[in-house]
């Protein structure tokens, strides 16, 4: 049994819950929907928006660094190489997974939601449901690494030393977490559990 | 019939309202679309922007980096490398790069590369950047576009010459390269007006060519009558004025360089790459316009007897002081035969018809001609000093007044000889050791004195009061004269007369019984004789001053020793003479002399003796005159003692500070102080200032 087949409704922003009917949560005033339609749309929309985005901010430098004798730019896999270069295994690791494990993890967990939804699978539902939290609980840390490129930018400029200036990729890859969350937060849980109860009733 | 209606209503096919595909699509999508659109678009640009790729070819390309590396025009950034490999077989180093789309196609067959390093020289330090940056690859091509290229060959060196700037190209040609470097500075009136490329040997190895490049708008000073010289390093040259040293520029010291004149007008403008003889000097180069090479030489030669060290090839011939050619070889060559044989220094002298005032197109034959000519005038030939410090000779053709008969032989040798004189040389230190002993012995001192107690002495003649009574007395002379000729008595003379005559007549008639006649002529002749003494005393002065006329002009003549001492010895003979009491009473025994004149008129006119009044007026006259000219040369006595003292004056501030021995002796000195003070400042600023070495300043 659902709230749904109850005839209630659950805001989604306080967890109050309201008759089916009701437009708006009369505690917090955000719009009250029993299931979103355009759930899927918009996580798609998102999510393919997200990894365009990504396509540049992994073949554009991401830190442009110059310093007195030398001028580099350097992108997300070819920083990352040159860590395991110079012998850094473990920052390269964390560069890597916070660059590209992650966000292509979260590509993939998406794509799974969603069309695991629209099938209409019943199978896992709660591994599903857990793998939407991390999700959307990791969509945050994602942006680390616009982080780190916003701190060196801002501290490093030393005039003709040395300097350190974002790339394309910085703002591309910014776009491409901020679309990746956009498209976890579109997706609607509860069409997890709404398979199971079709078949269920 | 069984037509049974239906029982109810059938069932309805109920199927929600279909809603337009438009509603049912989320405004989201525009999200990935506008992504996508972006992506596409900035990848389609970066394409299309992508630059050309080109391949240079460079033998060293060192500190080249493939991805860092950027080639530069004008400074500017217009592309990078790409790759950096070896050709097939290793022999260069091909650049793979791409260049802005914008800049390809400029890059024609007159785009240049080089490789950017830094580069110290004495000019200054070049390229510092390229310390901390890197190297990098500088391309130099010209505003017009032509059919782009893509492969080039880099070169080794940059080149100095940048497309587009304004000036002109020039050819220059030397000896060798030992004072030319590349990028030395070319100057015209000590101003840097341009430089020059690297020197290359030219097509047959004889000497070297070295492009040179004229900033605008200086090249439009040269024409086809400028002359280039060195002047790389220092030149010491020891001439008439002294010693000189000559520095240049520090940059022109090291690198060398050359510097232009373009010494006389209406040379022809002149076209890219027009060729120009560098010479050694700014003389030589000077000189060379005089000469005309294609010009026929006349060649002569002299024959010398005595030694000829100190005449060089080169050395200059010169007639009546102007220079109509050069010494050209030297050698010696046996004269007669047998026990007669003699061995005699020959020097071949090449002489410019054009500079004997020929004209421009004169023949050596219309040379020989005049010269042959001049030497039965008595034109010779013989050695000079040139310079009295190296003891430099060159050949002079002069014309010798006494010179014995003799003709230009043109049959004895290869060449015609012009006969030979003796030689003018000078031994500088014997001469100048000499000059300087004779003038320590001058008795200047003496000398001086003399001229002063001369002075004095004339002064004091003038000054006497006796000397200033001679005007006066004539004037009173004149007086009686005119007193005498006025008197009625004298006018009364006519009328008399004939009483006189009358009783002349009586007179001599009873004189005759007396010896009156006679004692009367007595007295006359006493009379005349007195008035004759007087004539001949005051006749002798004027021979006085003749004499010390001819004494100063004996002066004037004698040696100079001699001359010295017996101008000092004139000098107190004149002043022993004006000092002499004799002198001194000259003008009171003139006055004495007029006074018994006056007398002895006053006698006749109370005598009334006129018989032989003309005979006295005329005597009186002559002593008159005598007086005057006796008084008339005592100026001229004085001018004659100033113009000997002037002379002596002459004669010793020719050896004082306005000789010209002595001038150059001092211009010597002042030069060769300079020239220290030169060398001694720059290795002052060089110890304050070690760097400038480096910086060139």
């Amino acid at each position: 049994m659902s709230a749904r087949t109850a005839g209630l409704v659950a805001c989604r922003n306080c967890g109050q819950v309201h008759q089916i009917d009701t437009a708006r949560c009369k505690r917090c005033d955000s719009p009250l929907q029993s299931r979103d339609a355009q759930s899927l749309q918009k996580v798609w929309a998102w999510l393919i928006a997200g990894i365009i985005a990504y396509i540049p901010a992994n073949t554009y430098p991401m830190l442009l660094t110059s310093t007195l004798t030398d001028r580099s730019e350097s992108t997300i896999i070819g920083g990352v190489i040159e860590l395991v270069d110079y012998g850094a295994i473990g920052i390269a690791l964390v560069v890597f997974v916070a660059s590209v494990v992650i966000p292509v993890g979260k590509f993939v967990a998406i794509m799974y939601l969603a069309i695991s939804v629209q099938r209409g699978s019943y199978r896992n539902q709660h591994g599903r449901h857990r793998a939407y939290d991390v999700v959307e609980f990791i969509g945050r840390w994602s942006m680390i690494d616009v982080f780190v490129v916003a701190i060196l930018s801002a501290l490093v400029q030393l005039a003709t030393i040395a300097t350190i200036n974002p790339g394309i990729a910085a703002v591309s890859f910014a776009l491409s977490v901020i679309f990746t969350m956009l498209a976890a937060q579109s997706f609607d849980p509860r069409l997890i559990w709404d398979a199971d109860r079709t078949i269920h009733d | 019939m069984t037509d049974t209606p239906p029982s109810g209503p059938a069932p309805m096919n109920i199927r929600p309202a279909k809603t337009p595909v438009m509603q049912r699509l989320a405004l989201v999508w525009i999200v990935p679309i506008i992504a996508l659109a972006v992506s596409l678009g900035a990848a389609w640009q970066s394409y299309s922007d992508r630059g050309v790729r080109i391949t240079i070819a460079f033998d060293n390309a060192a500190g080249v980096q493939a991805g860092a590396t950027e080639i530069r025009y004008r400074d500017i950034r217009v592309g990078l490398v790409e790759a950096v490999e070896f050709d097939e077989g290793l022999s260069t180093i091909l650049v793979h790069a791409r260049v802005d789309q914008d800049i390809a196609p400029y890059l024609d067959a007159d785009a240049q590369f080089w490789v950017v390093r830094p580069d110290v020289s004495v000019r200054g330090i070049s390229g510092l950047d390229t310390v901390l940056s890197g190297v990098y690859i500088e391309g130099n091509w010209n505003t017009t576009a032509d059919v782009a290229q893509t492969n080039f060959t880099g070169l080794n060196r940059p080149v100095l010459t940048r497309a587009n700037q304004r000036g002109t190209t020039i050819l220059l040609q030397s000896d060798n390269a030992g004072s030319i470097a590349a990028g030395a500075p070319v100057l015209h009136k000590g101003l840097e007006v341009g430089y020059l490329e690297e020197p290359q040997l030219n097509f047959d190895g004889s000497g070297v060519v070295v492009q040179a490049f004229i900033e605008a708008p200086f090249d439009r000073r040269i024409t086809s009558s400028t002359r280039f010289w060195d002047v790389s390093g220092f030149s010491v040259s020891f001439g008439a004025g002294g010693v000189a040293l000559n520095v240049n520029s520090l940059a022109s010291l090291i690198e060398g360089g050359v510097e232009f004149d373009t010494i006389v007008s209406g040379g022809d403008p002149i076209t890219d790459g027009q060729s120009f003889t560098i010479y050694s000097s700014e003389q030589v180069a000077r000189d060379s316009l005089f000469v005309d090479p294609s010009a026929e030489v006349l060649r002569v030669a002299v024959l010398f007897e005595e030694a000829v060290t100190g005449l060089v090839r080169g050395a200059d011939v010169r007639f009546q002081g102007i220079r109509i050619g050069e010494v050209s070889e030297i050698s010696a060559i046996v004269v007669g035969e047998g026990n007669e044989a003699e061995v005699r220094l020959q020097a071949v002298l090449d002489i410019q018809p054009s500079r004997l005032g020929l004209g421009a197109d004169a023949t050596a034959d219309a040379a020989m001609t005049l010269l042959s000519d001049f030497v039965q005038r008595g034109l010779r030939a013989r050695m000079v000093t040139g310079n009295i410090l190296s003891g430099s000779l060159f050949v002079e053709l002069a014309q010798i007044e006494d010179a014995l008969p003799a003709i230009m032989a043109r049959t004895s040798g290869r060449y015609p000889v012009i006969p030979t004189t003796e030689s003018n040389i000078s031994d500088v230190a014997a001469t100048a050791e000499g000059v300087l002993a004779r003038i320590n012995a001058l008795p200047v001192e003496e000398l001086m004195n003399g001229a002063i107690d001369m002075m004095d002495s004339i002064e004091r003649l003038v000054d006497s009061d006796d000397t200033r009574a001679v005007p006066s007395s004539v004037i009173a002379l004149l007086d009686e004269a005119r007193g005498l000729v006025g008197s009625e008595d004298l006018q009364a003379v006519p009328a008399e007369l004939r009483s006189v005559i009358a009783e002349i007549d009586a007179i001599v008639a009873s004189a005759n019984d007396a010896d009156l006649v006679t004692s009367l002529d007595n007295v006359l002749a006493v009379a005349a004789s007195a008035i004759g003494n007087i004539e001949v005393a005051t006749r002798n002065l004027p021979r006085i001053t003749a004499e010390i006329e001819a004494l100063t002009i004996r002066a004037n003549q004698l040696e100079l020793d001699a001359l010295v001492t017996s101008a000092a010895s004139t000098l107190d003979a004149i002043d022993a003479f004006v000092a002499s009491e004799d002198t001194r009473a000259l003008p009171g025994s003139l006055n004495g002399a007029l006074d018994e004149l006056r007398a002895v008129m006053a006698d006749l006119r109370e005598g009334g003796a006129v018989g032989n009044v003309n005979t006295l007026l005329a005597s009186a006259n002559a002593a008159a005159r005598a007086v005057e000219d006796a008084v008339s040369t005592l100026p001229e006595l004085s001018a004659q003692a100033g113009r000997l003292v002037a002379q002596s004056e002459t004669v010793v501030a020719s050896f004082g500070e306005r000789s010209r021995f002595n001038a150059e002796t001092l211009a010597t000195l002042r030069e060769i102080q300079a020239a220290a003070n030169a060398v001694s400042a720059l290795a002052r600023a060089i110890q304050r200032n070690p760097n400038s070495l480096l910086t060139g300043r």
